[in-house]
């Protein structure tokens, strides 16, 4: 027989069930209670954990972003500015940075952040002015929006 | 596998403040083996061949050729940060122990575990961090609040 | 990479700010969305849920709060004591004129999330019925949050041009009889 590494080797010689129990109990010996050392209680943690883990690794990246979302809105609060004008003015200007880099931005870097904020904020006041044209009411409508600007 | 389960740790380098850049970080090497043991044929092969070459290439790292009655031969590699590392080259042809003794050479001796986050920085923060009073506007007065005053 | 400036730099990251908010004639559900979201700590960009960041915010003048509409007596508050025959309700009025403050600390602990902070960040809410603070409280202020609604002028509070410049629709006739 080939044993590919030592504990395999050491495997082939204990009684089966032995070996069999300590493969789930490794994975069981920081749970809470009986559960760290009974089998029959532990095998059904175990495959409880497993489970939880696999979901959790969708879970964390959807997580991450709202935290990201978050700490942008908050960010971005401060500088007088909404999360969802900053998020579509800055990809208005092509920048192409995503909520991570956003957000390590505003946490480390403020004063680049400001920055971004300021170019977001001179985007959103260009758009505001080409939706309002040259200032003159189009012939037989009278609004009000055009003078309050 | 569980995230709580698995031991993990932060990237980290082995810079030591830029005094340890391009210093190898493998200190010492002994070659254990027997002399007459089976599995050890390919390492006597390579003490043979390749182990002077080595130990000419790597000056910073010492190397000691023990021969013992044993059955598994084994490499044994101290790091800088204390970290020993065995490796067993049972039944391992020249060519394969010296490739491992490149690979052994080349690690830092920081645990191979799962790493938390796959970037890191020492210093995070050029402009330096966030803190509440960053974009607040500074007043020479900022206890009291002005309506209080007034009040 | 020195050491010891990088903590002083943790201090002041993580440091608390104290706001006040004056509460005269006010909505009570607008005082309390800005105290939850100080009291959470959503408003730095350091925020974790776990990190217990929340700032201290100091409410005053919940005395004058100003409910819209018919809501000082058609708003109701119950409560259940456990015991048979212990449900209570009073309007909004009626706890009001028990304890001014209740409206607004009943407001904010609606407003943050059920979890076991809960009530730590409870207690950074300190809330005072009048303008009156206590000297402790009144050195920790760092910053006044501007009022969420422009308080309304009172029709006595205008001066005679004011209330003469004011545009009219229509100039009533000499004889015209004011009902």
């Amino acid at each position: 027989m080939v044993f590919l590494s030592l504990s395999c080797w050491i495997r082939n010689r204990g009684p089966d069930r032995y070996w069999k129990v300590q493969e789930v109990l490794k994975h069981a010996r920081h749970f809470r209670g009986r559960k760290n050392r009974c089998y029959s209680l532990a095998v059904l943690a175990v495959r409880r954990a497993f489970v939880y883990a696999t979901k959790a690794r969708r879970f964390k990246k959807r997580n991450m972003r709202t935290l990201w979302i978050t700490r942008i809105a908050a960010a971005s609060r401060e500088h007088g500015m909404k999360y969802p004008a900053l998020m579509h003015n800055l990809t208005k200007t092509s920048v192409q940075l995503n909520r991570r880099v956003i957000c390590d931005l505003a946490i480390t870097e403020p004063r680049s952040f400001l920055s971004l904020a300021k170019l977001a904020r001179a985007r959103q006041q260009e758009g505001l002015r080409a939706a309002l044209g040259d200032g003159k009411e189009p012939p037989g409508v009278l609004s009000r929006v055009v003078v309050l600007q | 596998m569980t995230a709580r389960g698995t031991p993990s740790r932060f990237l980290k380098s082995v810079l030591q403040n830029g005094v340890g850049r391009y210093v190898c970080q493998l200190k010492r090497i002994s070659i254990i083996f027997s002399k007459k043991g089976q599995g050890s044929l390919g390492i006597r092969d390579f003490i043979e061949e390749g182990v002077v070459d080595y130990a000419k290439k790597n000056p910073t790292t010492v190397v000691y050729v023990s021969p013992q009655p044993c059955r598994i031969p084994k490499i044994v590699a101290e790091y800088m940060n204390g970290t020993v590392r065995e490796e067993i080259v049972t039944n391992k042809t020249s060519p394969q122990i010296s490739e491992l003794l490149a690979k052994m050479t080349n690690q830092s001796g920081l645990d191979i575990i799962r790493i938390r986050k796959p970037f890191h920085t020492d210093s995070p923060s050029i402009q330096g961090q966030w803190h509440p009073f960053t974009n607040r506007p500074p007043s020479i007065d900022p206890i009291r609040p002005k309506k209080e005053d007034s009040q | 990479m020195s050491s010891f400036s990088r903590s002083a730099q943790q201090w002041a990251t993580f440091a608390r700010s104290w706001f006040l908010i004056d509460a005269r004639m006010q909505p009570p559900g607008r005082i309390a969305t800005m105290c939850a979201v100080r009291l959470q700590g959503k408003h730095k960009p350091i925020y974790h849920a776990l990190s217990d960041i929340g700032d201290h915010v100091v409410v005053i003048n919940t005395r004058h709060i100003a409910f819209s509409g018919n809501k000082w007596e058609q708003k109701v508050y119950s409560s259940h004591s456990g015991f048979p025959g212990g449900f209570k309700q009073v309007t909004a009025a009626q706890l009001h004129q028990k304890d001014p403050k209740a409206i607004v600390k009943l407001a904010v602990y609606g407003m943050l999330p059920r979890n076991l902070l809960r009530r730590t960040m409870m207690q950074r809410l300190h809330i005072f019925p009048d303008d009156e603070l206590p000297d402790d409280i009144r050195a920790n202020l760092t910053e006044e949050l501007p009022q969420p609604r422009e308080i309304p002028r009172k029709l006595s509070e205008y001066t005679q041009e004011e209330i003469d410049a004011f545009p009219r629709l229509w100039t009533p006739p000499e004889d015209f009889r004011m009902k």
